[in-house]
């Protein structure tokens, strides 16, 4: 069942782009849309969206960037040990569940580094990769998001998407522990 | 909040490098001036031109983890060097950092001007009777303000990273802004938000059911789900575009946006492949395994993001953005 499931849907996101690409235009066509000076158009939008990130995204990842290579993520995984104890969450993995929200590179890195030490189909193996799975690197999305219709205050997006993160982390544990428990 | 947290990253980054690199100077992590002993055993004995022996340089565990105070070398210490007499009294050692080096080696290597090399003098070099191997001392090419220096390379090197990225995206975002403006022309958009209405309106309710932004939303979601980041990104984007015509505040986020974000931030997949992928290519037996427990991970930060954008619009430091203001415009960062 499980198999046939993720088939079906390794086929589906294969076949995807060529099917809303011929479904999307194939319609225009029929409702007589003039598709290709129409297509030019709304693609000229392209650029100037993606160059108003720009500021955004810099001012992020320098941050980050900044972040990550001060060593602090060793103090905070320290700091933070007592606390993932409780929850019964391996140590190790804490640094992933710090990492994911900030940086998609930097969570991969430490998916893979935990797996080759400990191995893939042991309990951290598979903690940190289900954790991979439940979240979203919130800052990048935040940044390149409000960048792109230059919101400089977020209200109240940055909590909903650090809670957001908290609680799939704490699910991704709690699932993982229930049925591959140690 | 936003600039908190990013003048917080910047802050405690900065001080807790400093902090560091302060730490190793008292501590001497690094050792700077303090010989190294090893055995060189010789691979190559100098030719008649250069008088250099190549081979590799040999420690045991215990005594490398003893030099610098570390536990991180577990078996024998085996690393390739070339060590060359420039002149008498002058022989200088090179090591050629791998992956078998030692971590330490390899964070110092990071350090040096070369990356993959470490460098040092040689102090004394005996050799062995049979000219096979010789004790060695070496006093490694000192290292100073390591996290300093990373911490600058980062933000120089993460700015670039910004501007590449962005780039990289006109291409798709061209590709899928015209797919999609043909699709709004033809109307279809128009019929995929309608299936959906009853779900969209619920969570966007200050958006007009049959919005583009609405239609952007949704096939950004979709996109999101069957794990097509590529074409997601673009909707997304499109959808932020639509959301702030809807905005009567410009540069200030609309609780339709915030909701917006959470459910992207929940990151919902149907197959999280990068992680598969990874499970994958380190031997997993069953690298699928994990599809039903990251679907459930993420379903909890789906929801827990909705409801958290939900609750907190409602508070008042966040209601008073939208709230007519009696004569005087705040303007908050």
């Amino acid at each position: 069942m499980a198999e046939f499931f993720r088939a079906l849907i390794n086929a589906i996101s294969i076949l995807a782009i060529p099917f809303l690409l011929f479904i999307f235009l194939g319609w225009g066509i029929i409702k007589k849309v003039k598709v290709y000076s129409v297509f030019v158009e709304g693609a000229k939008e392209g650029f100037d969206t993606a160059v108003r990130i720009i500021p955004y995204l810099v001012a992020m990842l320098c941050a980050i960037g900044i972040f990550r290579a001060s060593g602090a993520m060793e103090l905070l995984t320290t700091v933070l040990a007592p606390v993932t104890n409780l929850i019964g969450m391996p140590p190790e993995t804490l640094p992933m569940a710090l990492m994911r929200p900030l940086s998609g590179s930097g969570s991969l890195g430490i998916m893979t580094e935990l797996m080759k030490v400990h191995g893939p189909d042991s309990f951290i193996g598979i903690l940190v990769s289900t954790m991979y799975g439940s979240s979203e690197t919130t800052f990048y999305v935040l940044a390149v998001y409000f960048g792109s219709v230059q919101v400089k205050n977020t209200r109240h997006a940055v909590p909903a998407g650090l809670i957001a993160d908290l609680f799939g982390m704490l699910g991704a544990v709690l699932i993982c522990r229930i049925f591959f428990g140690i | 909040m936003l600039n908190y947290i990013w003048i917080g990253l910047i802050a405690i980054g900065i001080l807790v490098a400093v902090g560091n690199d302060v730490n190793d100077e008292i501590r001497n992590t690094y050792r700077n001036g303090v010989p190294v002993e090893g055995t060189l055993v010789i691979d190559k004995s100098p030719g008649p031109m250069r008088k250099s022996w190549e081979g590799e340089l040999v420690l045991t565990a215990e005594a490398f983890n003893a030099f610098y105070n570390v536990s991180t070398a577990k078996g024998e210490v085996r690393q390739p060097i070339v060590v060359t007499e420039l002149s008498p009294g002058e022989t200088v050692a090179s090591l050629t950092l791998g992956a078998a080096s030692p971590d330490r080696w390899k964070e110092m290597g990071k350090a040096a001007a070369n990356r993959e090399r470490l460098t040092g003098s040689v102090r004394s070099m005996v050799l062995g009777d049979d000219q096979k191997s010789a004790r060695l001392q070496i006093i490694m090419e000192p290292i100073h303000y390591m996290k300093t220096k990373a911490v600058t390379q980062a933000a120089l090197d993460y700015a670039s990273t910004a501007v590449t990225i962005a780039l990289g995206l006109i291409g798709i975002m061209a590709l899928w802004l015209g797919v999609m403006k043909v699709a709004d022309e033809a109307g279809l958009l128009k019929i995929v938000t309608r299936i959906l209405t009853p779900i969209t309106k619920r969570l966007f309710p200050e958006i007009p059911s049959d919005h583009p932004a609405v239609a952007a939303m949704i096939m950004n979601i979709a996109a999101n789900m069957l794990g097509l980041s590529n074409a997601a990104t673009p909707m997304g984007l499109k959808a932020m575009e639509e959301l702030n015509k809807l905005n009567p505040k410009v540069g200030t986020a609309t609780n339709a946006m915030v909701t917006f974000l959470a459910i992207n931030t929940g990151g919902l997949i149907l197959i999280p492949a990068t992680a598969i992928a990874v499970r994958a290519a380190a031997g997993s037996a069953n690298p699928g395994l994990i599809i039903g427990t990251s679907i459930f991970g993420a379903g909890c930060a789906t929801v827990a993001g909705v409801v958290a954008a939900k609750i907190l619009q409602r508070l008042p430091r966040y209601r008073k953005d939208f709230e007519p203001e009696a004569g005087k415009e705040v303007s908050r960062g």
